[in-house]
């Protein structure tokens, strides 16, 4: 017997002692927690998939089983050997994903805190009709919907004005002076000079790891990009092409760059999760993609990051637009009989036809 | 007519009951009135005059049927809009503006285009800080309350993507004002200048630059010169009298006044003083211009003189057939207030000076108007504004001749609305 088919015999016992227990999960709290996971996973209505499959009516839905949806070998095993989804086999697998199922594409790391699980749990019970039915006996405590909030005057706090203490700097003597630990928290800033690169050390081959774990899944395992996200590699001699593709390598100009923004905002959905040895690893190992380094050995460092430049860098410069012919202030510009003989088009956007009206063409010129 | 009812459905209902209208209408003499009331024979008595309607006899809802008001239900189509392909998820996506539904300057609030990096945060305003750091006298922190003690300020700005029209730099693509100028809104900020902040802090002399940072998922960050954050920067907590909306920035953002949307950073939460740019990304990899020979621009900050005419448009046919008609638009520019529009109606050929209402402020959309007797016959419809810098609108072939094909950003180029003799509108260039 595997491993699976214990939980989901155990749920029958469970089951009873969770519906008794609804109201301490907190569904409205989970919705936020699930915003970790909406970066990959949609829930709702018109849900469709993503990164990851949609997680209606999870509750109940055999792992691996979503009709098209790839799922990864490991996550279809793990449903051919009685994996379903419920609330304890949730629980387990929220905590650990790559412990629970091993060899599961979600890049996930997991959900700490048991509170977090069980309300992101309450959370996809409200999108799965048995659970819901499971849960209905105890009647949450939640204020109802539409009412107005009770109005109240506002309260003065009750220490008298005259006490207040005034700081003296500046002119209106606002605010408080900031601790060093308060901006040591939020200054994690990176420039080209190398001015705000945290104390650490990261090798190429480190990075490869980090990487496939929490990269490869939007930007592909050699960082070609799956769908729109990002390309991160390759495009070199491609910016004088009819479809420039601007990467890493072939564009950006600066390698602080990477590091500053890896750091700051990915992985997509988890930001801030990644500690400076990670961060240094993981641009390590973008710069081997990119050809940039080529040692597997080499180790990026505060020590060692100014020995790195990108190649693109000196083909950037300032605004010049005022020097175009156009940008010429104070002609006056034709008013009769300007052109050549009448208009007649050249151009139809009809023809292109990607303007949305529900189907899923698209057209070109992406944002990102 | 090539139009297939069956793809508009998205659209206006006025929209779908004029193309049925204009299906069965002889020479072009569209006639389905709006709000899809069919057309009356003459010497008809009209049934909205001469049948007692529901509202003309019962009571309505009493004062508190909505706290918060809403729009009449008849106005539901009037919504942002988005178009799926452009970007990977809608967490990090953009929506547009319906500027076809709109008059006078003003954007409403829940009208205002969309654009996040991480989702929309949802940030506690009592526990929102700001902080300014590096290159000052004495770093603080404050509160929403201690920002709300400084004096303030009440500005109208325009914010334009710099992205706006950049899906039709290749040529003419999306069908509608929504969809090629709607990432364009125009509120009213009240706010503390970002100058007055700075000089609490005291900058020091070798203060140059300023990074400004977002609270949210994506640390969004932009480098502003301090020339620009000491001039007319606002640190902005109402938009058009009431409190930001959460997918504006709330509790706080930037107003960059005149510059390129992507700086007006939403849930402001930090300023750095430095004396060099951080190049960040959106600053390096994003928001740089390449140009043919394959080098970039960068830091191409201000939004140049542009215009558009948003009625008629795709999504808002001329339904009334020939006679007095009024063509209407919104025309703008970073480098200050509107000098001047011009409209065509024949592909650039000859132009006419449009009419400009309501209030000419800088750095602010104007709203002008053009009225003429449309014979039916079809037309190609342009405007072009001028600045009072003496800058002139070009057209999308002179900004291509200059920057050539793959820019994306900054396209401030001339609109061409093909009006066709049923009404309809399509996006199309000329020669």
């Amino acid at each position: 017997m595997s491993k699976f088919l214990k939980f989901t015999a155990s749920i029958v016992l469970l089951g009873a002692a969770w519906a008794s227990n609804a109201g301490a999960q907190d569904a409205d709290a989970g919705e936020k927690v699930f915003r970790k996971c909406a970066a990959c996973h949609a829930v709702g209505d018109g849900a469709k998939n993503k990164v990851g499959p949609e997680l209606n009516e999870i509750f109940g839905r055999i792992a691996g089983s979503h009709e098209n949806f790839k799922y990864s070998n490991a996550m279809v095993k793990a449903g051919e050997e009685g994996l379903v989804w419920d609330h304890d086999s949730l629980t387990q697998y929220l905590a650990k994903p790559r412990d629970f199922v091993k060899g599961t594409r979600m890049a996930f790391a997991g959900l700490k805190k048991d509170d977090e699980i069980a309300n992101v749990i309450a959370y996809l019970a409200t999108f799965s009709a048995s659970a819901e039915q499971a849960a209905a006996e105890p009647a949450p405590t939640a204020a109802e919907g539409g009412e107005t909030a009770p109005v109240e005057a506002a309260e003065a706090p009750a220490t008298n004005a005259a006490d207040a203490v005034i700081p003296e700097h500046g002119i209106y003597h606002l605010g408080r002076e900031a601790l060093p630990e308060e901006v040591a928290a939020w200054d994690i800033d990176v420039r080209p000079d190398g001015v705000g690169l945290p104390v650490g050390s990261g090798t190429v081959a480190d990075g490869g790891v980090l990487y496939d774990e929490n990269c490869a899944v939007c930007h592909g395992v050699f960082g070609e990009g799956e769908g729109r996200w990002p390309v991160l590699a390759g495009g070199y001699d491609t910016l004088t092409a009819d479809r420039p593709v601007k990467t890493i390598g072939s564009y950006w100009p600066f390698a602080s760059t990477i590091f500053d923004y890896v750091h700051r905002a990915m992985p997509f959905g988890n930001a801030r999760s990644l500690d400076a040895d990670q961060t240094y690893a993981i641009t390590a190992y973008l710069l081997y993609l990119n050809d940039i380094v080529t040692d597997e050995d080499f180790e990026l460092s505060n020590e060692t990051f100014s020995e790195v430049s990108l190649p693109n860098e000196e083909n950037f410069y300032p605004d010049d637009r005022l020097e175009e012919a156009n940008f010429a202030t104070n002609v006056e510009p034709c008013m009769e009989n300007c052109g050549d003989g009448p208009a007649e088009i050249v151009m139809r956007a009809r023809i292109l036809d990607v303007t949305p009206d529900g189907d899923d063409e698209s057209g070109a010129g992406g944002i990102d | 007519m090539s139009q297939q009812p069956e793809k508009d459905k998205n659209f206006v209902p006025s929209r779908r009951s004029f193309l049925q209208g204009g299906l069965t209408a002889a020479g072009g003499a569209a006639v389905a009135a709006i709000g899809g009331g069919a057309a009356l024979a003459a010497g008809t008595p009209d049934p909205a005059i001469t049948e007692l309607k529901d509202w003309n006899q019962y009571s309505g809802p009493g004062v508190d049927a909505a706290p918060y008001g809403v729009p009449s239900p008849f106005e539901a189509h009037v919504v942002r809009r988005d178009v799926p392909w452009l970007t990977a998820d809608p967490i990090s996506s953009i929506n547009f503006t319906p500027l076809h539904e709109l008059d006078g300057i003003i954007t409403p609030n829940g009208l205002c285009f969309e654009r996040h990096h991480s989702g929309v945060a949802e940030v506690d305003p009592a526990e929102h800080r700001l902080m300014i750091n590096g290159l000052v006298d004495k770093p603080l922190v404050f509160t929403m309350q201690d920002l709300m003690r400084f004096p303030r300020e009440n500005r109208v700005y325009f914010l334009e993507c710099a992205a706006n029209s950049g899906m039709e730099w290749r040529g003419a693509q999306l069908n509608g004002c929504q969809f090629t100028h709607g990432m364009l809104h125009n509120v009213m900020y009240t706010g503390v200048r970002l100058r007055t902040l700075l000089e609490e802090a005291g900058v020091k002399p070798s203060g140059k630059w300023i990074l400004a940072e977002g609270a949210d998922a994506s640390g969004m960050g932009r480098s502003i010169p301090i020339e620009k954050a000491l001039d007319d920067c606002l640190v902005a907590f109402k938009m058009n009298g009431e409190a930001l909306r959460p997918e504006q920035g709330y509790p706080v953002r930037l107003c960059v006044p005149g510059w390129e949307g992507n700086m007006w950073v939403k849930w402001l939460r930090r300023i750095e003083v430095g004396d060099k740019p951080w190049q960040l990304r959106e600053e390096t990899s994003k928001y740089t211009d390449l140009m043919p020979d394959g080098r970039a621009r960068r830091f191409t900050w201000a939004m140049d003189v542009k215009s558009v005419i948003t009625n008629p448009s795709p999504q808002a046919p001329i339904t009334h057939g020939r006679g007095h008609t009024i063509i209407t638009g919104v025309a703008w520019s970073g480098h200050g207030k509107i000098k001047r529009v011009d409209v065509s109606i024949d592909g650039g050929r000859n132009w006419q000076h449009a009419r400009i209402d309501g209030p000419s402020l800088s750095r602010s959309l104007h709203r002008f108007y053009y009225e003429f007797n449309w014979d039916g016959s079809p037309l190609y419809l342009q405007s072009r504004a001028i600045d009072e810098h003496g800058y002139v609108q070009p057209t999308k072939n002179a900004l291509r001749a200059a920057r050539g094909d793959n820019s994306i950003y900054h396209n401030n180029g001339i609109q061409t609305w093909y009006l066709k003799s049923n009404g309809e509108a399509e996006n199309v260039e000329v020669s």
